[in-house]
């Protein structure tokens, strides 16, 4: 798409996408997107799309990405839902780092080419859209739930917690799911068995409230040869976090506590430490 | 109540021995962390600062300290620790190095490694002399 042909869609442009369209915002000055593209039906291998799009300051990447699929090129497939960091559909690699879209915006790369591929460590769908049930699948074994034998006995009252109680994994519940860490994370890319950060910040989050009663059911997932020892602490899932979950200090402390539990069994009878 | 002190069921957790491998790379971080450098500090530097008369006294007393069996002891865990603690890091390198189908195998010349190393310390502060 031509410069030209850029600003002229631009004036046109609707409402979908936010702080649009002001033309005389939009007029003079234009950035270019490059897109990774694949579909796998049709293509035998990725390649990428150069686009035009208006620079607006005030427009994030996945604005830029909506308007091209909105004005330009309709085939374009991406996923994206909140537009607000919250619900971490929209996260996707810009110029090599893993980011909410979202929340990336253009004037941090103006005048520069943005390049935005699909995250990597996960298998693509089409174009920026990855697959997320191997990462579900780990998600689910950590049990990220509350586990108790009483949990439907509401005889007692509510599970009553102290501040201080919450405070333990207050910070490791604030995951969105946005799989930013497992792009960021060298380990999830080449140890399969390994659990990944956000699956094991869950876990770990749930072994730290003290209405849960599920400890040894999920450190059976945990504690197994490298799903959680193959992290070597390199410590990208929390830099890139969005949410500032400290998905790396979740897993020291978890394997401390996988640790301890480890040499209790010398020092300790079966069970006395229920 | 449970949580992170119930474990739940009154069951243990089924381990892998990663943990243990991973309790001594720990413990032994924290020594070549704090105490490693100290001890390079306190013998590199402090030890032979100043006039080489009382250097040498400094080295003396150092020499009979080193003698007594808790600074043995002592010093053969620091140093035993920072061996498991290099071992367990170059494993780990090397599966990230494409060995990872010998993660296995590797613990036999790494963690060996480190425990014939640490024999050897332990063999030689045995013959410093009180």
């Amino acid at each position: 798409m031509s410069k030209e042909q850029a600003l002229e869609s631009a004036e046109h442009a609707g409402s979908g996408v936010r702080g649009a369209a002001s033309p005389e915002a939009t007029a003079e000055r234009t950035i270019t997107l490059e897109l990774f593209r694949y579909h796998p039906e049709t293509d035998s291998e990725p390649r990428f799309q150069s686009y035009e799009v208006p620079y607006n300051e005030d427009w994030v990447v996945l604005d830029a990405i909506n308007w091209i699929k909105d004005h330009v090129d309709g085939t374009v497939t991406h996923r994206w839902s909140c537009r607000m960091g919250v619900c971490g559909s929209c996260g996707m690699m810009v110029n090599g780092e893993p980011v909410l879209t979202c929340a990336a915006f253009l004037k941090s790369y103006f005048p520069f080419a943005v390049r935005v591929e699909p995250l990597v460590n996960f298998p693509v769908e089409r174009d920026l859209v990855v697959s997320m049930d191997g990462f579900m699948e780990k998600l689910e074994a950590v049990k990220p739930y509350m586990i108790r034998d009483d949990v439907n006995d509401t005889s007692g009252g509510e599970f009553r917690q102290s501040p201080a109680e919450l405070a333990k994994y207050k910070q490791f519940s604030m995951c969105i799911n946005c799989m930013l860490c497992y792009a960021a994370c060298p380990v999830v890319g080449h140890e399969e068995e390994f659990l990944g950060p956000a699956a094991l910040a869950l876990g770990h989050r749930y072994n730290k409230d003290s209405r849960d009663q599920g400890f040894a059911e999920r450190m059976d997932v945990m504690l197994s040869d490298e799903a959680m020892w193959g992290c070597t602490f390199v410590g990208e899932c929390s830099v890139v976090c969005p949410k500032h979950v400290d998905p790396a200090g979740a897993i020291q402390q978890a394997k401390a506590m996988g640790a301890q539990e480890y040499f209790k069994r010398f020092v300790m009878p079966k069970g006395a430490g229920a | 109540m449970s949580g992170s002190d119930g474990r739940g069921g009154g069951r243990r957790a089924r381990h892998s021995g990663e943990a243990f491998w991973w309790a001594l790379f720990s413990a032994g971080g924290v020594m070549a962390a704090l105490f490693v450098p100290a001890f390079v500090v306190v013998t590199g530097f402090l030890l032979p600062a100043g006039d080489p008369s009382v250097a040498a006294a400094r080295a003396e007393a150092f020499g009979q300290a080193v003698g007594c069996w808790p600074v043995k002891i002592a010093l053969l865990g620091v140093i035993a620790l920072s061996l498991f603690h290099c071992a367990h890091r170059i494993r780990h390198t090397l599966m990230d190095f494409g060995l990872r189908r010998y993660s296995g195998l590797l613990k036999v010349p790494c963690y060996g490694g480190a425990l014939a190393a640490s024999l050897w310390a332990a063999w030689v502060l045995w013959g410093i002399a009180p």
